[in-house]
């Protein structure tokens, strides 16, 4: 059975990167440095957005002796649920100060 | 003599093995950096499923430079690697282990307490704390490699029976036994061997019954542990006087609780050893054996 938790800060992070170019093929590298997580994180969250559709992944040829490298980007339900996301996160702003407002 | 056969010979046998499995490499040392191999091992104990992610972890370090940037990635990615489901039925195992370290170290501290036992004893079960935490590390990992965990913790199982079968299953056995010869033979051998060439058989592999009987070791260790502490809780200072005699209630569960701490690591470490070399035995023999001869009509050649 799937538990439907809140995503964690360190996921939305990831998700923030992911759709700020979500066209754009990522490194794990290149998310681990900008959203400043460790790689010990960082994989356990792309598994899970993997395992729930929300993103896609790929495979960069090896060039020389380099192997080849795994690359991220969200897929369709993926930016579907930041936008979702973003929406939830922008109501709950709108709604606090009005609550705080009335609890005084 | 059983014992000092052992510790003598295995050193030198594990140096002969490591030397004809890669000369070079045992001459020369590893080919590839710390963080790979580091990476590379953790990598190997990903379930199938997880396969490709862990090619996804290789392949990002193999574009990373710097040895502190490649060592700082390669050990969070070892870390996740190590705890990424699913884990299948080796969690129960996992589980399993927990609780029988969760219940002997909560006794063996029940005891210590209860007995107001002195810095000495406190610091035995720090030790053992640390002792049960490494263990059950290496279970973690040798129960995610696949075909070991049942007939690793099998072989535990086997190895605690058969010790408590020659000792006797009562408390005051568990601290009065001294084996004859021929028991020491039977418990530091014959029953160690016999679970690392079962091992072999079991997954047609000499590196499967390496891994079987290093589990073995692990789980009987903890088991013994948990027998022979429960039998301390039992007796207390109570039950036949020891043989060096003049202790004090206090000194005489304090001294069963040091004998226990040894006989931990002592049969652990013979388990292992021993197994090792009955795995690499029982390989060595079944490699020997001819292969049965293929008929004609069955060759893919002739098929063409």
């Amino acid at each position: 059975m799937q538990r439907n938790r809140p995503p964690s800060p360190q996921t939305v992070n990831v998700l923030k990167a992911l759709a700020a170019d979500p066209a754009r093929w990522r490194y794990g590298y290149d998310l681990v440095s900008e959203v400043n997580l460790k790689s010990g994180s960082l994989y356990p969250i792309l598994v899970r957005l993997a395992d729930r559709g929300l993103l896609e992944t790929s495979w960069e040829p090896g060039v020389g002796s380099r192997p080849p490298r795994h690359l991220y980007r969200l897929t369709g339900a993926g930016r579907e649920f930041v936008a979702a996301l973003s929406a939830a996160r922008r109501d709950r702003g709108a709604a606090r100060p009005h609550r705080r407002l009335s609890e005084a | 003599m059983p014992f000092f056969i052992v510790f003598l010979v295995t050193p030198i046998a594990v140096a002969v093995a490591l030397y004809r499995r890669n000369p070079r490499r045992f001459l020369d040392g590893p080919s590839e950096d710390a963080p790979l191999r580091l990476l590379g091992w953790a990598v190997s104990l990903l379930s199938p499923q997880r396969a490709e992610w862990g090619q996804a972890m290789l392949g990002e370090l193999g574009h990373l430079d710097g040895r502190l940037r490649r060592m700082r990635f390669a050990l969070g990615c070892a870390g996740a690697a190590l705890v990424l489901p699913p884990w299948g039925r080796a969690a129960a195992g996992l589980w399993a282990m927990i609780g029988l370290t969760a219940a002997s170290f909560t006794l063996f501290a029940g005891l210590t307490a209860g007995y107001r036992l002195g810095a000495g004893d406190w610091i035995a079960l720090a030790v053992v704390g640390i002792i049960c935490v490494g263990y059950l590390l290496g279970a973690s990992v040798l129960l995610r490699r696949p075909g070991v965990a049942l007939p690793g913790l099998l072989g535990g199982v086997f190895a605690t029976v058969a010790g408590l079968g020659m000792s006797g299953f009562t408390a005051v056995d568990q601290v009065t036994f001294i084996p004859d010869p021929w028991q020491q033979w039977v418990r530091v051998i014959a029953v160690p061997a016999a679970i690392g060439a079962a091992g072999t058989l079991w997954g047609r592999d000499p590196a499967a019954g390496r891994h079987v009987a290093r589990l073995a070791a692990l789980s009987a260790g903890l088991l013994q542990l948990l027998y022979a502490t429960v039998a301390v809780a039992i007796l207390g200072g109570g039950g036949p006087p020891d043989q060096d005699g003049g202790f004090t209630v206090r000194g005489t569960v304090s001294d069963r609780l040091g004998n226990n701490i040894v006989d931990l690591v002592v049969s652990t470490l013979i388990i292992a050893m021993v197994g090792w070399a009955g795995a690499a035995l029982a390989g060595y023999l079944v490699r020997r054996k001819p292969a049965p001869a293929v008929p004609l009509a069955t060759r893919p050649v002739q098929e063409a």
